[in-house]
């Protein structure tokens, strides 16, 4: 029993220096007046925070990325929350259909979705290439499974059908019944979907970098373009990456609760 | 009476229109194009457009691709499986919890700010490479986090949370009476795992290989940040056909592009059935 007891706290030591190291050193990294000769930094100081969140480009890229993250969840919840309720309720023949619109993402290399949107953009008569409402369209289709499994999760757990007919018994339209009863009822469902999306989007860099690329910079393209020349303003960044990610993370842990199973999470890689 | 179901037909379409149009627009008609481009000429449907991507470099960038899946997919799935058992064995609740919330959490750390960060703990001047270096290890030059081995290294830290994330439901299906059935009946503990456990799992583990396996392959920008275009990978070499830094040949990165989705379809497809059998052992 002792051996085994052993074994466990070395696996899961070894498994939280793993994920904890690289994050740890990072936030050190930014911190520190120098760290590259030494086995311990050569003193703190703040020099690098103040440097790189001084610039314009900084607010700008991260304006940028929060817009377009913004955007992205709202036209998400707008395209899916209407469609995974009506066909849960009213279509389930188009079920399938929509699964597997919301499946294909995973299966699709960011690399792969942008050389497509570049080859057929390209050949049609519309202002789409190389502009912010592209690379919008390209990330709701990159994030759909994250907006549409836990949206279904939320319908079935709420039992919409007596809702529907509750509501629609008392006069409500299918408008009225949508926002005002069913809305309400799976919003934690709509919430962790705008989440999960929200922070894949914003540290999201491959279609930022291939569809527009220089013209609209995004905050992982500032940051990729710091790792190349100043490595302690770059660890800053990477760590506002980090503490996004972390609040959006942990903010879906408080709302879904425990005991839910594992969640999509294919993350910007 | 359920006002509006006789509108089913009209209204229904009205509802699902925008959804299905942009999936259309955004998803299927930009990878149908690439599917029409790979396989046509001007004078019309052919095959060739493949034997010409393959040279030799893009068969040593599919090698690369598929080897750096299979060996962070395999590493993955036996690491995540050995860290969720403990994690799930672990008899405090808060251990439990709080490492299932790191997974959670690490599983969406991902792409630049990782790469940069593995940069800065085991790059030449990495911490822990100093580190090492103060104890008498040196990890340089035959070790470099600029390369492949660098990179599987990199891609593990999102591997290992995903497979935790996904085996975690399956471990918490093996019911203790299985294994105090198989104890009774005589069975040692290396025979319980082998005979009972592992095949209620196999379903299971090799599902979570198969995402995995296409969660690597489809990864660019953590190979991108980490390596640039030393690494040649067949995202990099995709990337890098897009942003034209290559020879200008449109149906070259259309055929590598379509090769590279029929390995994620496959992928995908068989983690699906593996995931819905109906047959499967646990719920």
């Amino acid at each position: 029993m002792k051996g085994r007891a052993a074994w466990r706290i070395l696996m899961l030591g070894l498994f939280l220096a793993f994920m904890l190291g690289p994050i740890l050193a990072t936030v050190l990294f930014s911190v520190s007046i120098r760290w590259d000769r030494t086995i311990w930094p050569e003193g703190f100081t703040l020099r690098w925070w103040q440097a790189v969140t001084a610039r314009s480009a900084f607010q700008d890229t991260l304006l940028n990325s929060l817009a377009v993250a913004a955007a992205t969840v709202a036209v998400s919840v707008a395209l899916v929350t209407p469609t995974a309720y009506w066909a849960h309720l009213r279509a389930p023949r188009a079920k399938p259909w929509i699964e597997f619109l919301a499946i294909v993402p995973f299966g699709l290399p960011g690399v792969v979705l942008a050389l497509g949107l570049i080859r057929f953009y390209s050949g049609v008569p519309l202002p789409l290439i190389n502009t912010p409402a592209i690379l919008v369209a390209a990330y709701v289709v990159l994030t759909l499974p994250f907006m549409y499994r836990p949206l279904v999760s939320a319908l079935e757990a709420v039992d919409a059908r007596t809702l529907t007919e509750a509501a629609q018994s008392l006069g409500a339209d299918e408008w009225q019944t949508l926002v005002r009863a069913i809305l309400p009822n799976i919003l934690p469902g709509v919430v962790n979907g705008s989440l999960l999306v929200f922070s894949t989007v914003f540290a999201e860099f491959t279609l930022a970098n291939l569809l527009i690329g220089t013209r609209f910079k995004t905050f992982p393209i500032y940051l990729v373009e710091f790792t190349r020349f100043d490595a302690r303003q770059a660890s800053a960044l990477a760590v506002i990456s980090f503490l996004v990610a972390w609040l959006a993370s942990v903010f879906i842990i408080w709302l879904v609760g425990r005991g839910e199973g594992p969640r999509e999470t294919l993350a910007a890689r | 009476m359920i006002r509006g179901r006789r509108r089913v037909g009209w209204g229904a379409w009205l509802v699902l229109g925008p959804f299905f149009v942009f999936g259309v627009a955004f998803e299927v008609l930009p990878i149908l194009t690439l599917v029409r481009s790979s396989f046509s000429t001007e004078d019309g449907w052919t095959l060739a457009n493949f034997g010409r991507a393959f040279t030799p470099m893009m068969i040593a960038s599919f090698r690369n691709s598929l080897q750096l899946s299979a060996v962070t997919a395999f590493l993955g799935v036996v690491g995540g499986t050995v860290v969720a058992y403990a994690i799930v064995t672990a008899r405090r609740r808060f251990v439990r919890d709080a490492l299932t919330a790191l997974a959670d959490v690490t599983a969406n750390f991902g792409g630049a700010p990782l790469a940069f960060a593995f940069i800065i703990t085991l790059g030449s001047t990495g911490v822990v490479t100093l580190l090492l270096k103060a104890v008498g290890v040196s990890l340089y030059p035959s070790f470099r986090i600029y390369s492949v081995s660098g990179l599987t290294i990199a891609y593990l830290y999102f591997q290992l949370p995903l497979m935790i994330l996904l085996i975690v439901p399956a471990l918490l299906g093996l019911r203790q009476e299985w294994r105090e059935a198989a104890t009774n009946l005589g069975a040692t503990r290396a025979q319980y795992w082998l005979r009972v456990a592992l095949p209620i799992l196999a379903p299971s583990l090799l599902g979570s290989f198969l995402l995995l396996f296409a969660n690597a392959f489809g990864a660019y920008a953590t190979a991108w940040t980490l390596t640039g275009p030393d690494v040649n990978l067949v995202t990099v070499q995709i990337a890098a056909l897009v942003r034209g830094e290559v020879q200008l040949d449109p149906t070259l990165a259309d055929a590598l592009a379509l090769v590279s989705l029929g390995v994620m379809t496959a992928c995908v497809v068989g983690y699906r059935w593996l995931a819905t059998r109906p047959w499967r052992a646990t719920p």
